[in-house]
């Protein structure tokens, strides 16, 4: 026998109790926060959910909420970062636990379903007596009300148009086209960028996420069709069919969509962007500041969705919004740090920083956000937006995602057609319709 | 001292030589491209990540990638580190010692509803763990443990642990019964016998279940997500997450991350590795 | 080396040797057992109680018990059979591969030669990453645009096209199954390679003295010495990438048009996405019953982990 590799049994025992008391013991000195806003002594924790961490909004965020913190002694705010993967799984698990935030930020899509929920705080009585309310625009608003109720607050608004390679425009010589473009003004602009063997095409279109659905949506308003009308789903209706036709032909017949539209998420349609592969896309204003980073500043701007066959066109607002949960057990803390976040510096310094467009129209009147090219099509878009029609129904969120998104992915990939997809679309739209 | 081993026959010949060198060639290109190309990319400042046409050498190396994600006082990845180092050796070494013994005795002793005690071990492993978040979530805040090592150690404890007893067991069961049993005519007990005389024999399971635990709660993400708030007890699966951003994946910061992550599990395996030796059995079994 | 000598007599003891033993063995697994309890085995049957309600998290006015409605739904549902073979392709195509890769990379490992901790330690790497990343790394390399794997493909000549390897239905699956393959050898190579340092070399030199060739000592006496260890390892291996959700769901989230999604990212979805928990438990409680029923007939038949000779 090995004496050498034999283990003694007192040594295992030891191990074992060594084991067992550092599981459990309170590690203590470990546990100060490495890094955070300084509590004030006496001053209430408000729990605030980020979901969109990454470096810049992590070091912005930081320095706004010591702002907040260093400005009254009532309220410290604590920040709670999640990857953005997980933020609506963890929300939705710290609900049902009973336990969620004071606070977190979110889109105007997911607020619909925890509304549903149950979980979230009316504030209609806050809202309409703090002193900015009349200063949001009135589509902003509409964008978090349910009911007659307003259930948060928009932080920041956008909607949707088409960014453009102005420097590319001019390489082809082509005219620069107005905001009142058309679709065959689009066409054929996309077709002359589209260049297969350089590996360059004309439009990033989108494959993957909710909005794979709702950019076709857009269009098809252009072409005349609605989603709802008189409390019915018209999504179906011909003028609609014809419209996602036409473009789904970008992609099927005049290829001018790169071979991965179909799996395509906004990740993806920024980045083929930012990398030239793709010389227009669609998405909202977001990416604007992604963008001059990634192509610069002055070779691309930004276009209203073009106008359509029937002499209209629409653009759906979407807001990035801080809500408040029933379950809050800090509410008063929570609503100070909201409308902190809109006064006029906080919103000045957010917006401009991340490429958002201000919910108060009168900072948006500011000059960062009313001369700068890259933000007039959305500027320019105002005229033509509307609510979301998506987001009139509790459940139609969910549905688009696990049953609407696969449908227009086969129809980008010429497996259905237009209209088998809208049908069977619609019909999953009318059941959840309760 | 083993005798080397002369071969004779045409097939071992071809076997032993080129063979082997062509497949330890191919398996580490394998297993490695994806890894080299992310050691290029953490290498390389912005404007070569998005070069067109692809860039595969840095032109202008740099490490500007490495400094930030470890200096960050955004992302500290120094902090993550360390708390990763914390829950994933705890985690390793109480799965290592519950499971040698558990495994031990299901290997050993025949007792009424092993079989199906085996089976409940393995069926945990058999549910969608992120349906558990929220029952765990509501338990671990009831205790107060949210934002503690503690609920991330009991929880992957919990999760490696079924694994680890199921691959002691296997380990065991190779191990023939008759040392054990001459050691117990010669005068010892179980306990001792297990010491003693399986312990050693079993020291490659040992360590590959030790591997195992290790590895597994170093890239675990739910629970650490999930059980923690605070950006200082994020573990570091989660903080390389924090690279994904919105609208893009900052592939400098991440891979210089992802390369980082990699360093403290090289330097265990390869000390643990030592025991995945031949020859221990050597001049056990006689006869 | 072994001494003959007498067995000193035992004491009578006061619990008979029989029920001692029995004891020794249940204390053994008390901890396994009191953790797994707590943390596993309570939420279980909290899920399984859940799939009995309609339970969509935005309507709590409609929770009522529905017995088993949910499981008549979910055996409507062609969504549902199509995931179901998609999970056993994936599974399957994964596992085979890993397997057979791990066991050549661990034969190849076992070899005496210089540099061996390095390569040992090399090979291990691609289990390290938490599988998020593995993830976004593929999805990355496989980028048609921008991608690695399509751009040397083309420098090498071997393909003239772009192919959008995630994007299109014919492709993603294997495309998924390759970088999971990627990520799982390790775990193979490293058991495979603790088991066969068990095998005494006695056996392999009396075979080689008996005349038996490599081939004729790998079959006869490796595998069945190995057995137990492959089938741990295999029946682990299956049921964990069975609930594997995280590589495909960043990868392809379950696209285009369902080719990739299992059932356990549709469960994910049916959960987090549409917020019906009622369905989701349902799903989880199948998929937890095929499982079951596959290892406890996989044990069967080889003979699970009952002793080598």
């Amino acid at each position: 026998m090995d004496e050498r590799t034999s283990l003694s049994r007192r040594k295992l025992l030891h191990t074992l109790a060594g084991t067992g008391v550092i599981a459990a013991a309170d590690l203590a000195w470990w546990d100060a926060p490495y890094i955070g806003p300084r509590k004030a002594w006496g001053a209430e924790p408000v729990r605030f959910q980020w979901s969109v961490p990454e470096p810049t909004r992590i070091a912005l965020m930081n320095s706004l909420a010591e702002r907040f913190n260093q400005s009254q002694k009532d309220f410290a705010v604590q920040i709670e970062y999640v990857p953005q993967a997980q933020a609506r799984q963890k929300l939705i698990s710290s609900i049902t636990g009973g336990s969620p935030p004071d606070l977190c930020q979110v889109w105007d899509n997911w607020v619909g379903q925890f509304n549903g929920m149950g979980a979230v705080e009316d504030i209609s009585a806050r809202a309409k007596s703090w002193k900015h309310y009349a200063d949001v625009a009135p589509t902003a608003w509409q964008t978090v009300t349910i009911n007659n109720q307003i259930i948060s607050l928009p932080l920041a608004v956008t909607l949707d148009g088409i960014y453009y390679r102005t420097d590319r425009l001019k390489e082809l010589g082509l005219k620069e086209p107005t905001p009142d473009w058309t679709w065959d003004e689009f066409l054929g602009i996309a077709k002359a960028f589209t260049k297969a063997d350089k590996n360059q095409y004309g439009y990033g279109m989108r494959g993957g996420g909710t909005w794979a659905l709702l950019y076709p949506s857009e269009f098809a308003y252009a072409n005349g069709a609605e989603v709802l009308k008189d409390g019915k789903v018209v999504i179906n209706s011909k003028e609609a069919v014809d419209a996602l036709a036409w473009y789904l032909d970008l992609a099927l017949k005049h290829k001018v969509t790169p071979p991965s539209a179909a799996t395509d998420g906004f990740v993806e349609i920024v980045e083929t962007f930012g990398r030239g592969v793709t010389s227009m896309y669609q998405h909202n204003s977001g990416s604007s500041g992604q963008q001059k980073k990634n192509v610069g500043a002055d070779k691309f701007a930004t276009l209203p969705l073009p106008i359509g066959p029937a002499n209209k066109r629409a653009s759906f607002w979407f807001s990035e919004t801080l809500t408040m949960f029933k379950g809050a057990k800090n509410k008063e803390g929570a609503w100070q740090f909201m409308s902190f976040m809109l006064e006029d510096e906080p919103s000045l310094k957010y917006n401009s920083t991340l490429g958002l467009l201000p919910a108060r129209q009168s900072i948006l009147k500011q000059p960062e956000f009313a001369n700068d090219p890259a933000l007039a099509g959305f500027v320019n878009s105002f005229g033509i937006g509307i609510v979301s029609p998506y987001l009139a129904y509790p459940g139609w969120g969910g549905k688009i995602d696990s049953d609407g998104v696969p449908l227009i992915q086969q129809a980008i990939l010429g497996k259905i057609s237009p209209k088998d997809c809208l049908d069977r679309f619609a019909d999953i739209l009318k059941k959840e319709m309760s | 001292m083993k005798r080397r081993h002369v071969p004779t026959d045409l097939a071992e010949r071809v076997l032993a030589g080129p063979v082997v060198w062509i497949g330890l060639v191919l398996l580490t290109a394998f297993a490695l491209g994806p890894f080299i190309w992310m050691l290029l990319t953490s290498l390389k400042d912005r404007q070569e990540l998005y070069a067109t046409p692809l860039q595969y050498l840095p032109v202008h190396p740099t490490f500007e990638n490495y400094i930030d994600a470890w200096t960050s006082p955004v992302t500290p990845f120094s902090r993550f580190f360390l708390n990763s180092l914390w829950v994933c050796s705890v985690t390793m070494v109480a799965t290592t010692v519950v499971s040698v013994l558990a495994g031990y005795a299901i290997a050993r002793f025949r007792f009424a509803g092993r079989d199906a005690l085996l089976l409940i071990f393995l069926a945990t492993q058999m549910f969608p763990s992120v349906l558990l978040i929220a029952p765990l979530l509501t338990q671990w805040r009831a205790l107060g443990l949210i934002d503690t090592y503690q609920a991330l150690i009991y929880s992957n404890f919990s999760f490696t642990v079924p694994f680890t007893v199921w691959m002691m067991v296997g380990y065991f069961s190779s191990i023939p019964r008759d040392l054990e049993e001459s050691a117990m005519i010669d005068g010892c007990n179980h306990f001792t016998a297990l010491c003693r005389i399986v312990l050693p024999l079993a020291a490659p399971g040992i360590a590959a279940t030790a591997i195992f635990a290790f590895v597994v709660s170093w890239s675990e993400l739910l629970f650490a997500i999930s059980f923690t708030t605070e950006t200082s007890m994020r573990t570091l699966s989660a903080g390389l997450l924090y690279m994904v951003g919105q609208y893009e994946v900052q592939w400098g910061p991440l891979s210089a991350g992802v390369i980082l992550s990699t360093v403290p599990v090289a330097v265990l395996f390869s000390f643990l590795q030592r025991h995945l030796i031949h020859g221990l059995t050597a001049g056990a079994v006689k006869g | 080396m072994t001494t003959l000598s007498l067995a000193k007599p035992r004491p009578r003891p006061l619990i008979s040797w029989r029920v001692r033993k029995l004891l020794i063995g249940y204390s053994y697994l008390v901890p396994a057992a009191l953790c797994m309890l707590a943390t596993v085995v309570v939420p279980i049957i909290l899920a399984i109680k859940m799939s009995l309600y309609a339970d969509v998290l935005y309507k709590p006015a409609d929770y009522r018990f529905i017995g088993l409605g949910n499981y008549v739904r979910l055996v409507q549902d062609p969504v549902f059979w199509l995931t179901l073979w998609n999970s056993v392709v994936w599974v399957f195509g994964s596992v085979i591969l890993q397997f057979v890769f791990g066991f050549a990379a661990a034969l190849l490992l076992q070899q005496a030669f210089r540099g061996r901790a390095l390569v040992r330690t090399l090979t291990l790497l691609p289990w390290i990453i938490p599988g998020v990343v593995v993830g976004l790394i593929w999805q990355w390399l496989y980028q048609p645009n921008y991608g690695v794997i399509n751009d040397l493909l083309i420098r090498a000549g071997w393909m003239h096209e772009r192919l959008a390897w995630l994007s299109s239905p014919d492709t993603a699956m294997a495309a998924v199954v390759f970088a999971n393959v990627w990520r799982g050898i390790p775990f193979f190579a490293i058991m495979l390679l603790a088991g066969l340092q068990s095998v005494p070399d006695e056996l392999y030199e009396a075979a080689h003295v008996d005349g038996a060739g490599v081939l004729a000592r790998f079959w006869h006496i490796t595998l069945p010495l190995l057995r137990p260890i492959i089938v741990v390892a295999t029946a682990t291996r299956i049921i964990w990438t069975f609930n594997y959700a995280d590589l495909i769901f960043v990868m392809t989230g379950g696209g285009p048009a369902n080719a990739t999604q299992i059932t356990s990212t549709y469960t994910l979805l049916q959960a987090y996405s549409s917020l019906d928990f009622g369905y989701a438990g349902a799903l989880s409680v199948v998929l937890l019953v095929v499982m079951l029923v596959f290892t406890a007939l996989y044990l069967r038949v080889t003979k699970g982990v009952e002793e080598t000779a």
